[in-house]
């Protein structure tokens, strides 16, 4: 093969989730049903629902990269996610917190909880997957008593057993009522984490733990205290998921974000992560939640059967993967 | 067994490419039943390539293989194992779960009336292999639990177990001590005299020396010269591999050592957890100068490797006795990071398993253990990350395309190099070297002891743990022995030999064997 030859090759595959997200994105603009000639799917309302919809999974997403970086998993983001939202309605309904203190506790919920499950993988030699699957039933337990089994409904108002409205506005949206507010969180998490990930020291040794925990280790990387504050800063992003969860959908619902861990973890999968560790970006895990969001919207648009667009989106994932197998230095 | 006078092997004509780099180029071989053969060249030179070919796990090549006159063509390494055609590779391919025999009747179990494993008849049939070879191990023993070299043994034992009228072994003696290639060497003069032709590959000469009947050489991919093994010299070989001629391959001394920056004194560890295999410090005393190269010598198992890790803050944890004084100071590292912190780096023994992480670049490699120094608030300047890589790569002449690519594609020797140019970035004041040569070749070998050479002459202590008894003699000032996690002995390297080191490392009675065999087999000077 050519140097030019390889070095297109390279990028294509560096740059694979993109890519992806592109073909969907036309194949979407192809199959879009329209109403008075105009495409539906292109229409910027849908556009902005998309990343409305994938924004509370991106947000974990992304912080499931960081910990698949470190060749770890997390299990426990959709519970966590689930008692955010309940106890952010709590706070704020039950206990007359202002919005602020009520977000600022939920997200140190969030990163203690986080950071003790990395403490029990990284310094009690227990594999994360065990670690966070027992997390996952300790949120859910915890949001479950938290709630008493029940969805806590949020009213907006100033009286008593009232939120502020200043909550409300995660169901809104801005910039003149066109971007979702979600949809903006959650590209400023993404943005923010993909430059920290490019010029952090930090991140350097998230990468080298996950290529060679022994030789990080031997190089001086503090391998223990960088996997403590992976699983933290997961942790602290599953939190805000459900704080905004909370906020679109006016209650915290204890049993809500089921599932949302395999979503996540799909994401960055099609986002071109290896699962081993040492190998990905944020970039293409925003693309990969980005193309399954686009995928999920042009299915419901087609009035496709919800369990046909399962079954289609598994073929995606398994599809992203094998291309994956292709890579010239695998 | 081959027909007549013919050749057991004969590769004709044999070329391989990856992309646009020619790994093999119309490569002749000829493999005589009842030789051993060796293969030399350097990394890269195409001896993997074309015993890959050989053994059916490389199957898209050009040119002709034929096995007693007859061509063949493997589909895999099954086809060619069916063949009479084994393979030792470096890595070992052993389950590390699975006991030996296990390991060793891995796929082609002997089974019952009841087709369930015959695990008696398994472990019998072990039992008798290790006995023939001389190698004294539990079949029952899972192969996880027994050394590098231990299990370098059970990778023989099943390659014989095979039955194979050709065998390949390539370094089979990397992590073998002196008595157990001893021991290797027997079996494998017995294989050839029973008809086998073995090719042999190997980094060491004085053992091709005393094997090999043939020796041929590679280099880039073709076929530059072939000697009588026996009467070849190292220089001949080694200016043969390199196409050019090797100055002297060890540095020249000539400085005067400076102040002590190590003493350790008496060092024992007691470890919370004793984990098997291990060799714990037991009473250790080594001392490093500045501008010194110091080694520490001992047999495999003697307890270099632990007494290096603990040392640099890597070792089990559990109470120290004794001192360890840097500088005068007595310092005690409890990780990596603090060892590092104190002016110490450490380049560990088995470069992809401790030292690299191959699928990463060059660049990310090279600067790990400086990055949160550069940093200027958890920011990493990428110009300067690039530019301290760049000045490290250039220093070292480590050969690579772009400091982008992985490093993994680079050869043995330049790999070890970007490590022990992760380690000489930190601006050490000792330097901790875990067998810094193992699988490089001569070229390499000889740059790497330059580079040790003038690392000490910028006032670094160098502390080098080795199990080549030449390379201890040629390159350090002082070697310490050790035998069981203990110093037993002190050696100055001027007026001492490889005998000496060899054998203060045995101990008693066997070394005087020891010397004696040596002797009988021509590598005592």
């Amino acid at each position: 093969m050519s140097e030019r030859r390889r070095a297109v090759v390279d990028t294509l595959f560096r740059f694979q989730s993109l890519f992806g997200l592109i073909a969907v994105f036309v194949a979407a603009v192809i199959f879009s049903p329209s109403r008075n000639g105009e495409l539906l799917f292109l229409s910027s309302d849908n556009l902005f629902n998309v990343v409305r919809a994938v924004s509370e999974i991106g947000i974990i997403a992304v912080g499931m990269t960081f910990v698949i970086l470190i060749g770890g998993i997390d299990l426990s983001v959709g519970a966590v996610l689930g008692l955010a939202a309940v106890g952010s309605a709590v706070l704020l309904v039950d206990e007359d917190f202002g919005v602020l203190p009520a977000v600022l506790l939920v997200l140190l919920a969030g990163l203690v909880f986080g950071v003790l499950q990395g403490m029990a993988s990284a310094m009690l030699g227990i594999q994360a997957f065990i670690v966070t699957l027992a997390g996952l039933q300790i949120a859910r337990g915890l949001a479950r008593i938290t709630s008493g089994g029940q969805g806590v409904a949020i009213a907006y108002g100033d009286g008593p057993g009232e939120a502020p409205v200043a909550f409300s506005l995660l169901g809104e949206r801005t910039f003149n009522g066109l971007v979702p507010i979600p949809a903006l969180i959650f590209l400023v998490v993404a943005a923010l984490a993909i430059a920290f990930l490019r010029v952090s020291a930090f991140s350097r040794h998230v990468y080298a733990i996950g290529g060679n925990e022994k030789a990080a280790r031997l190089s001086g990387v503090p391998v223990t205290r960088v996997k403590v504050a992976v699983y933290g800063i997961c942790g602290l992003l599953a939190a805000l998921a459900g704080i905004i969860h909370a906020g679109q959908l006016n209650q915290g619902s204890p049993n809500d974000g089921g599932g949302y861990e395999l979503d996540a973890i799909a994401a960055v999968v099609v986002g071109g992560t290896a699962l081993s560790g040492g190998r990905g970006s944020v970039v293409g895990t925003v693309a990969g939640a980005l193309l399954l969001g686009v995928l999920n919207n042009i299915l419901a648009l087609n009035n496709v059967d919800p369990n046909v667009q399962l079954l289609i989106k598994g073929l995606v994932i398994v599809a992203a993967a094998g291309l994956q197998r292709l890579r010239p230095d695998q | 067994m081959g027909d007549g006078d013919g050749p057991l092997v004969e590769m004709t004509g044999v070329s391989k490419s990856y992309g646009g780099v020619r790994a093999c180029r119309d490569v002749d071989l000829t493999l005589r039943a009842g030789e051993v053969h060796a293969l030399l060249g350097e990394n890269g030179a195409g001896k993997s390539t074309l015993m890959r070919i050989l053994c059916g796990d490389i199957t898209d090549h050009d040119g002709e293989v034929s096995l007693a006159g007859r061509p063949v063509r493997f589909g895999s390494p099954v086809d060619a194992q069916r063949a009479g055609i084994a393979m030792i590779h470096q890595e070992l391919d052993l389950v590390p779960g699975l006991s030996v025999a296990e390991n060793i009747f891995l796929g082609r179990e002997p089974r019952t009336r009841y087709r369930t494993v015959d695990a008696r008849r398994m472990v019998r049939r072990t039992r008798e292999l290790l006995a023939g070879t001389g190698i004294a191990l539990d079949p029952r023993r899972p192969v996880g639990e027994l050394r590098t070299g231990e299990q370098q043994l059970v990778a023989i034992a099943k390659a014989l177990s095979l039955d194979a009228r050709v065998l390949i072994m390539d370094e089979p003696t990397s992590a073998l001590s002196t008595a157990e290639v001893d021991r290797m060497f027997t079996v494998i003069s017995e294989l050839a005299r029973a008809g086998s032709g073995i090719v042999y590959i190997s980094h060491r000469m004085e053992e091709i020396g005393r094997i090999a009947d043939r020796a041929t050489v590679l280099r880039n991919g073709s076929v530059v010269a072939e000697f009588d093994a026996r009467r070849m010299t190292a220089r001949e070989a080694a200016e043969a591999m390199v196409g050019r001629s090797v100055q002297t391959l060890f540095r020249t001394r000539g400085h005067e050592p400076g102040a002590e920056i190590l003493r350790v004194d008496g060092l024992a560890v007691t470890p919370r957890r004793a984990r098997p295999g291990r060799r714990e410090p037991a009473g250790v005393t080594v001392s490093v100068r500045r501008g010194e190269i110091v080694g520490i010598g001992g047999l495999l198992g003697s307890g270099r490797t632990e007494l290096l890790e603990t040392l640099f803050g890597a070792g089990s944890r559990g109470r120290w006795h004794g001192t360890v004084l840097l500088d005068g100071r007595p310092v005690r590292p409890r990780s990596p990071r603090q060892a590092l912190r104190l002016g110490l780096a450490f380049v560990p023994e088995d470069r992809r398993v401790a030292g690299l992480a191959v699928n990463h670049s060059v660049l990310a490699n090279t600067v790990l253990s400086i990055v949160d120094r550069l940093a200027v608030l958890g920011v990493v300047p990428g110009g300067r990350e690039a530019g301290a890589a760049r000045r490290v790569v250039d220093e070292l002449r480590v050969k690579l395309r772009s400091v982008r690519d992985p490093v993994g594609t680079l050869s043995g020797g330049n790999q070890q190099k970007v490590v022990l140019g992760r380690a000489l970035l930190t601006e050490p004041r000792l330097l901790l070297l875990d067998e810094p040569t193992r699988g490089v070749d001569v070229g390499a070998k000889a740059e790497i002891y330059h580079l040790l050479g003038a690392a000490a002459g910028r006032g670094i202590g160098v502390l080098l743990a080795s199990s080549e008894p030449a390379e201890l003699i040629g390159v350090c000032d002082r070697v310490f022995v050790l035998r069981g996690g203990t110093t037993v002995r002190e050696l100055d390297t001027t007026g001492s030999s490889e005998a000496d080191l060899l054998a203060a490392s045995m101990g008693g009675g066997a070394a005087a064997e020891a010397i004696d065999a040596a002797a009988t087999q021509g590598t005592v000077r």
